[in-house]
């Protein structure tokens, strides 16, 4: 019986350690660019624009500035920021799951690291949903299936240029509805 | 079974013993990431870990040195050659047979034959091995001062610093396991713990 | 997600007690430093005793530049003399190691490669006045140029194509761009004399190659106005260093030349004091033990790194980058409709144009490292190459087992550039100008060396093609601050920084093969 006991107990330590240690990579995901860190941006905001579902640019962020200004550095990094209010409307509209509005907008990472490499980080938005209900995990395997176009490269169509600022509103690129920069 | 017991180890000696398994162990964990075998705290805090840990053990072992000339229990280590064979052999087979074992340890010669063999080994050679790589190792810096610049060389002195890790690490090992030898397996470390062997 | 070390973790939890010790002895943290207040010195006050618009000799409309020079050489009387010695106007250097007569112009680099038939152009960087051919008079004292230097109005404008003379008249440029430069007026110029500040040393120093930061990639506009992180000695709101306080000048030698590096110097701070010790190296004023005893593990680094190579970690930190490769053979290709064609990349940087070809930039650039003595053996024109391996334009001296030598970080710069096929050598190509052989104007390779080759004294074969090359160049400017250096297992790893470096034990790098060949 204490065998029993211990081996149950020891297999939830296991699994413990197990999840402990790979939750985190499952809730993100990370992928080698084959481009520069600003090209790779660039060619993440082109997709987005012709992803259609709603998808618009609502941002680019870029955290390193901000510890430039502070007099320090780190390596690159930007957030492609973009939002489409037919995913974020159904969400945002059902009380019980508003709080994921801290998820909004959606965000694609560009970044290099110190292998010279770039890098790009996203969240793996279906798996995250379908820990909030039908509702959510539909919506959010939509945006999943969207997120994987946009990090789809054609190598072979010339570099775009990079789009800085707030433009959702200014080019209103795929749709209307986005306009406002959700 | 009437057993006798007898005061084997002093409080200085568990002291002694306790605090450097503990920064030997400390250490072989912190060394064996400064060697790249792993990553645990980081290189950088492995180092500085790994030196703190070293200061400590030099000063433990001053103390010890000084502890063990005092009251002559430096004595403990001197060789022999006494039961040695019948040692040898009631390890490689008479343990497994459940043969009494062919040493009975005193107050004045609380260690057996072995025993004073393998610590006269650490105490004499993986030791020292282990100091002055790790001297040098240390005080890369002043190698030009010191004017050794010419005949040492970092990965030397880096490789024998491992090779006296891996053999202390062995040491270790040998030592955990013997431990358990006992009449009981716990027997041995109770008395390390207590002072008090069972002497049957 | 590195999984072994979280377990290892896990496990070693078990062992809390060990690790609670561990802990324990853990030293305590250095106190975080004040931030250094912001001293408000944006301009430096000039301290001179002479106020040069005072002067009745610079009371004069000047035409030209030479001119301004004749003025001021009524009172600087030694002034043209000194400079006539210097790099600056000489664009000659002979390393004086090994002899060989190097200097911008004698090299062949994979920028604009190089001066020879240019000199139209490339003058526009040239300390003196009408250098537009092999015809100069390097002993004329009146057609160095002092206001490239000393101007502090910043209005000082020198174009390709004048052969060293400032803008006289309004005119447009680049060409067709609808953008105009001003003419220089000379007389407020003069009268602004000064010491060189960032402006000055940047008009050249911060454009090399054609753009912005194409060049060095520790060196562009940026630099300007630098902020802390970027470099802790030029920050504008701290120290606010000019160029020539660390370049300290002597009788208009300035002192750092890339073209012999002080790789390795020793011994503690002397702060200019030293007669034959570089004043530009960090070493002058940080000496070669300059970390505080607490951290006396990191000077034991010293005889083995430059300070560069943990204190910048990357150069080109800003979106303005450097070029990274430069190709050639890409020249010439025109667009769809048969005319010049030009287009930037995702940042807005050049990288492609049918008169020079294909460009690759980046920004916050990881540094190739490499065992560095000080003394680089360039390409001189006419060198032979081996056509069949990328040929090194320059070879950084030094290795594990010389002591003069350190690992220092470097920019490799890529190039593909043309070759003579039969007499195996780099091609020196006339490409700048409006004649009939510039290749940015008539888009015909063959013409454009063959007026280069000419211009070089070198037989040309009439068969030319495109060979590698590679432009390896130390990294010095861009000190990051103390904050930003490199981490210990950013090269303590065996994956980190230094990996591909030979020669040197590494804990933790080496640890698996502790027993391999020493470099």
């Amino acid at each position: 019986m204490l065998k029993v006991i211990g081996g149950f107990f020891l297999g939830l330590i296991v699994i413990g350690v197990l999840a402990y240690t790979y939750a985190g990579s499952l809730m993100f995901r990370e992928i080698e660019s084959p481009f520069g860190v600003e090209e790779t941006v660039a060619r993440i905001q082109q997709n987005i624009q012709n992803t259609g579902n709603g998808w618009a640019l609502s941002g680019l962020r870029n955290p390193g500035k901000a510890v430039q200004n502070d007099g320090g550095n780190v390596l690159p990094v930007m957030m492609v920021e973009a939002c489409s209010t037919k995913y974020s409307a159904p969400i945002l509209k059902d009380d019980a799951v508003r709080f994921l509005s801290i998820l909004m907008p959606c965000k694609v990472s560009v970044y290099k690291k110190n292998d010279g490499k770039t890098y790009i980080g996203m969240m793996n938005a279906g798996l995250m949903g379908k820990m909030f209900g039908p509702m959510v995990g539909e919506v959010m395997g939509h945006v999943a299936e969207d997120q994987a176009k946009f990090v789809q490269f054609d190598a072979s169509k010339p570099a775009p240029e990079m789009i800085k600022g707030m433009p959702g509103a200014a080019t209103g690129a795929a749709g209307g509805a986005a306009a406002g920069g959700c | 079974m009437a057993a006798e017991k007898i005061y084997v180890f002093k409080r200085f000696e568990r002291f002694w013993h306790w605090s450097q398994a503990l920064l030997i162990i400390c250490m072989l964990i912190t060394g064996f990431e400064v060697h790249g075998s792993y990553s645990l705290f980081g290189f950088e805090h492995a180092v500085s870990y790994h030196t703190v840990l070293a200061w400590s053990l030099v000063t433990l072992w001053v103390f010890a040195i000084f502890w063990h000339l005092t009251t002559g229990e430096w004595k403990q280590y001197i060789p022999t050659t006494d039961k040695v064979v019948a040692m040898m052999r009631f390890y490689s087979v008479g343990i497994f047979k459940g043969e009494p074992h062919p040493y009975r340890p005193t107050k004045l010669k609380k260690h057996n034959p072995l025993q004073r063999i393998a610590y006269l080994g650490v105490l004499l050679f993986i030791g020292p091995l282990l100091w002055l790589t790790g001297w040098f190792y240390l005080f890369y810096g002043d190698w030009a001062v010191w004017g050794v610049n010419g005949f040492l060389s970092l990965e030397w002195v880096a490789f024998f610093h491992t090779v006296g890790a891996f053999m202390m690490l062995t040491f270790l090992i040998a030592h955990l396991y013997l431990t358990t030898t006992g009449h009981t397996p716990t027997a041995h470390i109770k008395a390390m713990v207590t002072g008090w062997e069972e002497v049957d | 997600m590195p999984a072994r070390p979280k377990i290892i973790l896990s496990v070693a939890a078990i062992t809390a007690m060990l690790t609670a010790l561990v802990a324990f002895a853990l030293p305590a943290k250095p106190e975080a430093a004040p931030a250094p207040q912001a001293v408000a010195t944006p301009k430096k006050q000039s301290d001179s005793t002479a106020d040069h618009s005072k002067f009745k000799e610079l009371q004069k409309n000047f035409k030209t530049g030479p001119e301004v020079t004749e003025a001021c050489l009524i009172c600087h009387t030694e002034a043209a003399k000194q400079v006539q010695h210097t790099k600056h106007w000489t664009w000659e250097s002979k390393d004086p190691k090994t002899g060989q007569v190097r200097g911008k112009k004698n090299i062949i680099n994979n920028y604009c490669t190089a001066v020879l038939s240019n000199e139209k152009d490339c003058m526009a960087c040239h300390a003196g006045y009408g250098w537009k051919d092999s015809s100069f008079d390097f002993s004329v004292q009146k057609n160095v140029d002092c206001l490239v230097c000393h101007d502090n109005t910043g209005t000082y404008r020198k174009l390709p194509g004048d052969a060293g003379h400032p803008v006289y008249k309004r005119r447009e440029f680049p060409p067709k761009s609808g953008k105009f430069v001003e003419a220089v007026d000379l007389k407020k110029a003069a009268q602004s004399i000064g010491m060189p500040s960032r402006t000055n040393c940047g008009a050249c120093h911060f454009f090399g190659g054609g753009a912005n930061g194409a060049k060095h990639g520790d060196m562009d506009s940026s630099l300007q106005h630098p902020g802390k992180y970027l470099d802790v000695h030029m920050n504008e709101k701290g120290l606010n260093f000019f160029c020539t306080e660390c370049h300290a000048t002597k009788s208009h030698e300035v002192s750092g030349s890339r073209y012999n590096t002080s790789a390795a110097m020793t011994g503690p701070a002397h702060i200019r004091g030293k007669a034959d010790a570089s004043p530009a190296a960090c070493q002058s004023c940080h000496g070669d033990k300059p970390h505080p005893q607490k951290d006396a593990l990191l000077n034991q680094h010293t005889d083995k790194l430059a300070c560069q190579t943990c204190h910048i970690p990357e150069f080109a930190r800003n979106d303005i980058g450097t070029e990274m490769s430069w190709d050639w053979s890409k020249a010439t290709i025109m667009g769809p409709d048969g005319k010049r064609m030009v287009r930037k990349d995702s940042a807005g940087r050049r990288a492609f144009d049918s008169q020079k070809g294909a460009w690759v930039w980046e920004s916050h650039v990881i540094p190739e490292y490499r065992w560095f003595n000080g003394t680089s053996t360039y390409k001189v024109i006419g060198d032979k190459i081996d056509p069949t391996r990328t040929v090194q334009l320059s070879v950084v001296g030094g290795g594990p087992n010389d002591p003069e030598s350190r690992i220092w970080p470097t920019k490799v710069h890529r190039g593909k550039q043309p070759y003579d096929v039969e007499n195996n050598y780099l091609t020196v190509q006339h490409t700048g100008g409006e004649d009939a052989t510039a290749l940015w104007h008539n888009y015909d390779w063959q013409k454009a060396i063959g007026t280069g080759m000419k211009a070089a004294n070198l037989p040309y074969s009439g068969k030319f093609a495109f060979v590698e090359t590679e432009l390896t160049w130390p990294i010095t400017h861009m000190v990051a601050p103390k904050e930003d250096a490199l981490s210990c297992a950013q090269c303590h790893n065996k994956n980190g920084r230094l990996k591909d470096i030979q020669g040197v034990y590494m804990p933790a790098r080496d640890g698996k093969h502790s027993s391999k060949k020493e470099g």
